[in-house]
Order: C-alpha cells, then structure tokens, then sequence
C-alpha cells in the first residue's frame, strides 16, 4: 500500500487496464523508432565515411583514366578491389598544368585468390615514395623509414583479413614473395583494407606476368594545387588539355555515392514520416477510445478537485511511458538492425568509417524525441477534449 | 453560508427547452442541515450539481462564502470542489483501478498533501464499516458498499459542506441510520452543513429544515 497517493501510479494502474492494446502502441511506437534510428544510422555512416576519406586523403585533385571516377571512389570509400590504368607519361603532362603543385601517383594491382599461400582478393598498392604524400605520414608513425623492395605493410584493416598480427611473416603476392614489415594504423579510408609495396616492385610483377598489368602504366595521380588557385579550375583545365583523364576536385570525392545517398535517403525520409504520420493516427485512436472509457472516471475526479492541468498530466504520464518504453525498445533494434544489416548491404558492409559514440547517443537522442513527440502530438486533441467535459455529464455516463 | 439567486438551469431536448430548475432563490445558513425532497426529475440533482460546481448554471447566482462560484476560473473552482465541498453522489462515483482505500485517499492528490491523510482514511472506513474491505476493488463490493466507500470519501478534505444525492438510497434500514448518525454528528460536532436530497420521509423529517422541489421550483415545508 502506497504512502502518498500520486497520479504517476494511477498513470501504470491505466497503462496495465488493457495490457494488449498498451502493447501494440508500445509496439507500434518501437517499429517507428527503430525504422528511424535505422535509417539515420545509414545516412550518417556514409556521410561521414566520406567526410573522412576526402579529409584524410590530403589531396586536393585526384586525377583518374577518364571513366574510372566510379572505380576511384569505389576503392577509396568503399574498400572494393578493382583496378583501372593509365599510361605513367600522364604524370609528366599534368605537372605541366597551371596551378598545379606536388603531385604523387599510384598503381592499383588486384591478387589473385586461390593459388597457393597468397592472400584473399584484396588490392594492392604500389605508390611511389619519393614523391608521395598519402601514405608517408601513417607509414612515418608506425615504420618510420622507407619501405623496401619485396617489404609490404599493410592496412588495419587487410590485416584482419589475411590474419597477420604483429610478428613479420613472408606472403607470395603475385608470385613473388613479399615481407610483410607491419600494419599501419586505422585511417578510417579505403586504404585500410589495402597492402602498400613500393612502386619499384611493378617490374618484377609484370615480369611474372601474374597480375593484369603492363609495364609504364599507373592507377591514379593525387595531386596539390598551389595557393591562390582554384581547385576546380585546375581540374577543368586538366581535363581540357588531356582527354585521357577525369579529374575531381576534393570537395567533389564522393560525389556519386552522395547523389545516390540522397536518393536513398529520400525514401528512407519518406518511410519514416509516413510511418510517423501513421502512429499519430494509431494513438489519436487508441486514445479517443480512451478518453470515452474514461469520461465518467476524469468526470468524478473533476468534481473531487482535480484540475483541468491533474487531467492532462494524468494522461501525458501514460502517453510518455508508452512512449519512452517504445522509444527505447526501438533504438535497441534499431540499432541492431543496423548492425546486422551493415554485414549485408555492400553499401555499408564496405564502408571505412563507423559511427562513433557521440553519433551513436545523438541518433538515439533524436530517435527517443521522434517517438515521444509522435505519441504526443497523437494524443493532444482526445486528452484536449476530455479535460473540458462537464462532470455532472460525465458522471452520469454509464 | 450559501446563497442561491435566481438560478435556472435548461436542457434542450430535440428542440425542447426544460427548465431543469427554474429561477430558484434560496440561502442556507452555515451549520444547517436541510432535506429536499420531490418527485422524480422535479431537478434535485441538477440543483445540488449548480451548488456543487459541477454543471453551469444559464443564468443566476451562487454565491458561497461571499464568493460566485461560477465566476471563479477552472483552477479556483477545482480547488473549491477539492477542499471546500464534497458531494456523494445518486450514481456510482469510484474509480474502478483503485482500491477502496485508494479511492478514499484520491481527493487528497489533487490538493496540498497530508501526512495523516491514510489514517484518517481508515478511520473514516471503520465509520462506515468497511474496515476489512480497504484493499478491495469496487468492482469487488456491493451496490451499498460502494455507496459508502463513497460517503467516506465525501469526508476526507473536512469540507465545509456536503450535498448527498440519495445517500442512502440502496442501504438497509440498519446502515442507513449509521450513516445517518454519522451526518447529524458530523453536522453537530464540525459544524458541516448538509444538503441532502431524499425519498425517505424518516430521513426528510429529521432535517432542520425542509424543502420540497417541484418542476424546477423550490418551496419551504
Ligand atoms: N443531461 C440532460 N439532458 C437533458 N435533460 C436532462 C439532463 N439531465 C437532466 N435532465 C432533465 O432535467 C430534469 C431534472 O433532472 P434531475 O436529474 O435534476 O431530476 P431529479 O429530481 O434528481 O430526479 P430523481 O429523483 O429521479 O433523481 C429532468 O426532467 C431530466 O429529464
Ligand atoms: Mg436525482
């Protein structure tokens, strides 16, 4: 037996009434929430990984074979083995562009699964280490010195995969054997999932004749822009003066992802308000229906004292709890939703970066408002009209 | 003291329009205890409802302590209901989810709290003989019992005035002069004044005063 008579208890008493129609409110709120958290978690993942690569990538124009800007992006954010080519001579020709500044370039090999002792698919890159700087601040902290022929080091990532730890191990990549000298810190790109070797070893690659390769030719180039220079006026005069190449400026890395993004991230917005339009009406109903089981019960405690205000916090402490209880219910699957389904959309499942935790409270803070809002908004009108019934009428209700 | 000045009250009635109480005056004296009895739909109800606060009047006046109740806002009548009145009700009045004691103790959430409210509450079932029916629900108890869960809700905030409609309408001769003993010494001994319509001429009789409704009208027995 309760000391203090409190209307929050009266509130559970009303929830526990009709425990299957609770449910499927709480239920239906779970649904709306969980679609939710799952379709920002998506939208945010993609948007970052983006973010990140193009920031941590320290170029500003990346400069491809003309058609392979899907490819280059591809690998970078996506972690997917594909290899595109052009001749090295390119290199030279863009040096020459106004405006251009240091330039680096890579070769992409993709290794060949199966035969004996070599890695899974994965993808290969040969940068050269005179001139690079992409990899030469993350090779600098964890090597610090110079790659050598026949070493590999390897991305965080790829190192899970072809299970290297710590300690130096021989692998045949491409027919000939490779020292794998370590595993570079998590960039949160593309290259995590890559194994870097230096760009001599291409002669004797093609010499082996068991990567798709011919000899002089390169994947892409990287280039800075010198100051007081426009990015994508460079880029456009690149493109203008060698027709073999696509160029992309930084801020435009990405950008096919994001238009795709946006797509996907209209229907996800779509879903979700319909689906949010949709438990508005769901609990104005279940709501109305209890506002008239209840009219006689609000009327007797009208006419005890309670205020216009006790009735609608009476009702807004059953409305949050139902609320609350669906919202957490729904960031918890949401959220697991997303995880297990990161492992099969290729979207995601490739993906450099994941949320952080910040991320991750912010969504579930959003989410937790989404499903408390609708619950309230569904709510306002039923608990507006029975506040102002007359309690002699609603007395005599039977 | 209550003041009543031409209070009507109408109903509309597909098109009809019913005086339910009809330019009634009446002023009852603080500490009175009166009976008002009449035939049926003659408007007890309704008038002890527009004293009460509980349904507004079409025109008229009650004025209560010097105050017009309906010229209070929602959260001052509210308050006037919670401490100042208390009505018992012709119709079943608990709430369903809550137990009998519960339903005793409810007033006091809608106004200041007060430690010893439990206890009073158990004395005030012990009164009406309910000691060993606190944790039932009403769904649990007899139409009577029911009844007097309610009249000893009427109690708990100490009001200043009491209108019963029918109070003991279905009570056995036995409970109905408990209760009614209870009102004469509540009345005598707190200084309550009692309103309290009824069909029983026993109960009319033993009223300090007496008055008779007919038709919406009020008259002086
Ligand atoms: N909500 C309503 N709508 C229309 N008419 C009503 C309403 N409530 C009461 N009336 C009418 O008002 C009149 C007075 O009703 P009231 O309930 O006050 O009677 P009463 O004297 O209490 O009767 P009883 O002794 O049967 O309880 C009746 O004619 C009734 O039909
Ligand atoms: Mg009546």
């Amino acid at each position: 037996m309760m000391k203090k008579f409190t209307l929050f208890s009266l509130a559970l008493k009303n929830l526990k009434r009709k425990p299957l129609r609770t449910s499927i409110l709480v239920i239906a709120i779970g649904l709306l929430v969980s679609a939710f958290v799952f379709a920002l978690s998506f939208v945010r993942r993609v948007d970052s990984s983006i973010k990140i690569t193009s920031e941590r990538l320290g170029a500003d124009l990346l400069i491809v074979p003309t058609g392979s800007r899907g490819a280059a992006e591809d690998v970078l954010l996506e972690n997917e083995v594909k290899s595109f080519y052009m001749d090295k001579g390119i290199v030279e020709r863009v040096k020459k562009i106004k405006g251009v500044d240091e330039l680096t370039y890579q070769t992409y090999l993709v290794t060949i699964t199966g035969a004996c002792c070599d890695v899974p698919e994965s993808i290969v890159i040969a940068f050269n280490q005179d001139t690079d700087f992409i990899i030469k601040p993350w090779l600098n902290k964890k090597l610090g010195r110079r790659l050598q022929k026949g070493e590999a080091i390897v991305g965080s990532e790829s190192a899970f995969n072809i299970r290297i730890g710590l300690t130096e191990v021989d692998s045949v990549l491409f027919g000939n054997m490779f020292k794998m000298v370590g595993v570079l810190d998590k960039t949160g790109t593309g290259l995590d999932n890559a194994i870097f070797i230096d760009d001599e070893n291409i002669a004797d690659i093609v010499r082996g004749g068991k990567a798709n390769i011919k000899s002089g030719q390169i994947s892409l180039i990287f280039a800075k822009i010198k100051k007081g220079h426009d990015p994508y006026k460079v880029a456009g005069e690149i493109e203008d003066s060698i027709i073999e190449v696509d160029a992309v400026a930084r801020k435009d890395i990405g950008k096919n992802i994001i238009n795709t993004l946006r797509d996907i991230n209209r229907i996800f917005s779509i879903t979700v308000i319909l689906a949010s339009i949709l438990s508005v009406f769901l609990v104005w109903a279940v709501f109305s229906a209890i506002a008239n089981e209840r009219a006689k019960e609000i009327g007797i405690m009208r006419a005890i004292g309670a205020k216009e205000y006790h009735v609608v916090r009476l009702f807004f402490l059953e409305v949050l709890v139902i609320g609350s209880i669906g919202s957490i219910i729904g960031i918890i699957s949401g959220t697991v939703l997303s995880l297990l389904m990161a492992k099969s959309f290729t979207i995601l499942k490739n993906l450099a970066a994941d949320l952080n935790t910040v991320e991750r409270v912010f969504i579930a803070t959003l989410s937790f408002l989404i499903g408390t809002v609708v619950c309230v908004a569904g709510a306002l009108s039923p608990i507006q009209r029975i506040k102002k019934l007359e309690p002699l009428l609603a007395i005599k209700e039977e | 003291m209550i003041e009543i000045k031409n209070l009507i009250k109408t109903y509309n009635i597909g098109g009809q329009t019913i005086k339910a109480v009809d330019n009634v005056s009446l002023m009852i004296e603080k500490g009175d205890l009166v009976s008002i009895v009449g035939h049926s739909g003659s408007g007890k109800t309704t008038l002890l409802s527009l004293i009460g606060g509980l349904t507004m009047p079409a025109s008229g006046s009650v004025i209560i302590d010097g105050i017009d109740i309906w010229s209070m806002g929602d959260d001052k009548l509210s308050e006037f209901r919670n401490k100042k009145i208390s009505f018992i009700y012709q119709f079943s009045s608990l709430i369903p989810t809550l137990t009998v004691l519960e339903n005793v103790m409810l007033p006091t959430a809608f106004g200041s709290h007060d430690e010893n409210a439990e206890e009073y509450a158990k004395k005030l079932l012990d009164t009406v003989g309910l000691k060993d029916k606190m944790t039932s629900y009403p769904s649990q108890l007899s139409g009577g019992q029911q009844r007097r869960v309610a009249i000893a809700r009427a109690f708990i905030n100490k009001p200043e005035i009491i209108l019963a409609d029918e109070p003991t309408g279905d009570l056995d001769e036995e409970t109905e002069k408990e209760i009614l003993s209870l009102f004469h010494s509540m009345n005598r001994e707190k200084n309550i004044t009692f309103v309290i319509v009824t069909h029983d001429k026993e109960i009319a009789n033993q009223a300090k005063r007496k008055l008779k409704m007919g038709n919406g009208s009020i008259k002086e027995l």
